[in-house]
């Protein structure tokens, strides 16, 4: 087979450049990692050669042809097949249809389907992975996390008559939801896939894996190539300051914490996946939540928020125990920020006058009184520097960094003692991001404490007074933040306990 | 532009049938007399619409208030026959109409039950009851006292021969106290913010179980006043008399919904809706279309509102 180029991938989403002239060569019969930061410009790339997202440039050559994907269709006849990390599947369906799903069933008489051939065809692709104990018959739902899988590498595998055999895969963090047997099974497949000749092109952000399962590796920065290598040829640390790049050591939180008033402390917290969760928070402080992606930040911003219930240990917020609901939360002088601004956050339909008063209602009274709300509004609007038209604007119509805005100023409105952010910059402009970071310090600087989560490292390190590194939903260290990089807090977020 | 004339199409409308019937009826239709009259029919769909739209603006519905008016005629009617005085089985009745609507918005907010099935559940129990507790009879004559039944022929006179009936002055009451309620009150807000995004609503601290669980109940209230100003109407009660009201009213609210700036619900749009409804009927009813095309004709211009309108917001 002809090896594929991937030549001057660029992608901008209004204005803000995700994807810089990458360029990518893909062998036949080997595995390629694709690594980088959130936000490095690597799921942009797969979108690109998939045809999901048109792209500003791109040229795709296997050997000396050129490939056309302007869209799905275009990018499967061209042999390219996808495994995304969410295993999107219909549980109603049963193994073999799921399989098949996006495939036009075998036929008899032309409208009857013949469930034989499609058993058949369902297994043979099964049987090719060495998962052959999946019974096509069961129903999709009832499949453990692993056969999942196995099944959306099987449906990767079926070939159209008249389709060209792929030649490549895409695998977007495949071992996510895997346990390590069940990542072991997908490595053996991965092996038969490229011993057929096929390329596979591996985004995992587990440093470990990449360095056993890969034979090569390009590292993206800021949507710019970084640096492309064979695994042999390089080295795990090469590859972390590679991500994080000569990234000026943001400055460190400034203004003394004020120390006294404890706002939040935990004693071998466990609730839901969250294990071994101890910290005392001060008023003033900031502490940082880092990890990898799902790794429990956002469950333990959701538990201090009233919306999990603690199973062991004991946790005290805000003098009081652990809230039982977010009413009670705000009530108490908790805020809270939610990760996805749009589906979490905002009504969107109505005006900014409302969604940043929302918690802060009931302090007007019973009536419904537009003038002093609009006065308070404008004064939230100022302090957050939101740029916008009038308070009866609709939050549809302002940018994502002035949207975001309007989410913070609903946070600060209740003077919170207690301000919890999940990834409170993501989507949002450089001189938006400096502004909300600028807010925070001032909260900060005025006795709120704030939890942080975020997987922006230089984010993390120039507001934090300390940072708590979570694995898979426990706590696996707590470190000052002080004299931190950031190679070495994103060392300690891939392994957190060095030897 | 395209935007305020999907937004005031519904109205332009509403204003063309007035103007259709004004042409085609010219002695009859634009009466004082006639309006009047028109006024009185749609009340008890007007009541029922206008509580509805107190749980859609949250983005819920209510299938059951058709079953809970016939309920709360029924209640009110078996007590009368009892010996009941009229103020006490009016008041036995609404609190039925509220004990119904709280079952709904329990079944719905903290069971989690879809509003769609948990109501679609309640109608047919609350049907079912009100078959048992009137034994599948229609109650009238003697048993229905004619203090509760002289209501829907009151009225306020203003000028020989013109007189505002009670039953109109009853919706209009409605109308500002539900007005007032969801345009004027934190409550009303918090409704809204509950329709705009219910997840975040939750997550900035609004207490959404209880706010829905209230609604419901407000929406059982209104249904049992229109069972009961129905009751009134006809002097009798039977187990399937408001078994009407549940479509219109919702289909009220629709075409009122098309009114609104992100087609949120408004009680004075819902308004326009019911309006549009009631004077079709007296109006097609005039002019002696058959009923069955009536309802074939009512049902089209519902569902070309509705078309109208999201096709517009599709295409912004």
């Amino acid at each position: 087979m002809d090896s594929l180029s991937l030549i001057g991938l660029s992608k901008a989403y209004g204005g803000v450049p995700a994807l810089r002239d990458v360029t990518l060569h893909l062998a036949p019969g080997r595995v390629h990692a694709l690594m980088g930061e959130n936000g490095a410009g690597k799921s942009t790339l797969i979108k690109l050669i998939a045809g999901v997202v048109p792209a500003d440039a791109m040229v795709v050559r296997r050997g000396a042809t050129a490939v056309s994907l302007r869209n799905a269709a275009d990018a499967a006849a061209a042999g390219f097949r996808f495994i995304h990390q969410e295993l999107n599947i219909v549980p109603q369906l049963s193994v073999a249809e799921n399989i098949l799903l996006g495939h036009p069933s075998p036929r008899r008489f032309g409208v009857l389907v013949d469930w034989a051939r499609m058993h058949d065809r369902a297994r043979a692709a099964l049987a090719f992975l060495g998962a052959a104990h999946i019974d096509v018959t069961r129903q999709a739902g009832d499949l453990g996390t692993g056969d999942r899988m196995l099944m959306r590498i099987a449906s990767a595998l079926v070939v159209e008559e008249g389709q060209a055999a792929p030649c490549l895969y895409v695998l977007d963090e495949p071992t996510a939801a895997l346990t390590a047997t069940e990542s072991a099974k997908l490595f053996a497949v991965m092996s038969r896939l490229t011993a057929q000749g096929a390329a596979i092109l591996y985004v995992s952000h587990r440093m470990e894996e990449v360095m056993a399962v890969c034979d090569d590796v390009t590292v993206l920065r800021d949507g710019a190539h970084a640096m492309a290598a064979p695994i042999a040829q390089t080295t795990q640390t090469a590859i972390i300051q590679t991500m994080t790049g000569r990234q000026q050591t943001a400055e460190p939180p400034t203004g003394p914490v004020v120390r006294g008033a404890v706002a939040c402390d935990a004693i071998g917290v466990v609730s839901g996946r969250l294990r071994d969760i101890s910290f005392t928070l001060q008023a003033g402080e900031v502490l940082g939540l880092a990890g990898l992606e799902e790794a429990g930040q956002g469950d333990l911003l959701r538990l201090l928020l009233g919306m999990g219930r603690v199973k062991s240990g004991q946790l005290r917020v805000l003098g009081g125990p652990a809230p039982t609901s977010p009413v009670q939360a705000w009530a108490r002088g908790v805020a809270y920020v939610p990760r996805e601004r749009r589906s979490e956050g905002l009504m969107l339909g109505m005006d900014v006058r409302c969604n940043t008063l929302l918690p802060h209602l009931g302090s007007f009274g019973i009536l419904a009184r537009k003038g002093p709300e609009t006065v308070r509004t404008r004064d939230l609007a100022d302090k957050v520097r939101l740029r916008y038209r009038a308070p009866d604007q609709t939050v549809r119509e302002l940018s994502g960094g002035n949207q975001q805005k309007v989410i913070f100023a609903r946070a600060i409105a209740g003077n919170p003692r207690l301000l919890l952010l999940e990834e409170p910059t993501r989507g949002v402009d450089v001189g938006a991001r400096a502004e909300i970071h600028a807010l925070i310090r001032g909260l900060s600087a005025q006795g709120c404490a704030v939890i942080l989560a975020s997987s922006d490292l230089p984010e993390l390190l120039g507001l934090s007074h300390r940072v708590l590194i979570q694995q898979d939903g426990r706590q696996a260290a707590l470190i000052d933040r002080a004299g931190l990089t950031a190679d070495q807090l994103l060392a300690r977020v891939y392994s957190p306990n060095p030897a | 532009m395209l935007k305020h004339l999907r937004q005031s199409g519904t109205l332009i409308g509403l204003l063309g049938i007035v103007l259709f019937f004004a042409l085609q009826l010219p002695d009859t239709f634009l009466t004082a007399r006639n309006l009047l009259n028109v006024s009185q029919q749609i009340s008890m769909l007007a009541v029922t619409a206008f509580t509805m739209t107190i749980v859609m603006v949250m983005g819920d519905f209510d299938l059951s208030v058709g079953s809970t008016a016939s309920l709360a005629g029924i209640v009110a009617a078996v007590l009368f026959a009892a010996g009941w005085p009229v103020w006490a089985g009016v008041a036995a009745a609404l609190a039925i109409g509220v004990v119904g609507g709280l079952l709904n918005g329990a079944l719905v907010a903290y069971v989690g039950i879809l509003p769609f099935i948990a109501t679609l559940g309640t109608l047919t129990i609350f049907s079912g009851t009100a078959f048992l507790v009137s034994d599948g009879k229609t109650i009238f004559g003697r048993d229905i006292p004619p203090g509760f039944a002289g209501f829907a022929r009151s009225g306020v006179t203003l000028t020989e021969g013109v007189t505002v009936p009670a039953m109109s002055i009853a919706a209009v009451l409605v109308l500002l106290v539900v007005y007032v309620t969801l345009e004027h009150t934190i409550y009303g807000r918090r409704l809204y913010a509950i329709g705009g995004n219910v997840h975040a609503a939750e997550l900035a601290g609004l207490n959404v179980r209880r706010l829905r669980l209230s609604a419901f109940a407000l929406t059982g209230l209104g249904a049992a006043m229109a069972g009961l100003m129905y009751a009134s109407r006809v002097a009798s009660a039977n187990p399937t008399q408001g078994a009407g009201l549940m479509l219109d009213a919702i289909a009220a609210v629709f075409l009122g919904m098309t009114m609104g700036r992100q087609g949120e619900p408004h009680v004075m749009a819902t308004l326009v809706g019911v309006l549009i409804l009631g004077i079709l009927d007296n109006g097609l009813t005039q002019m002696n279309v058959d009923s069955y095309v009536r309802e074939i004709l009512i049902g089209g211009i519902v569902v070309a509102a509705v078309a109208m309108s999201s096709y517009g917001r599709a295409r912004g």
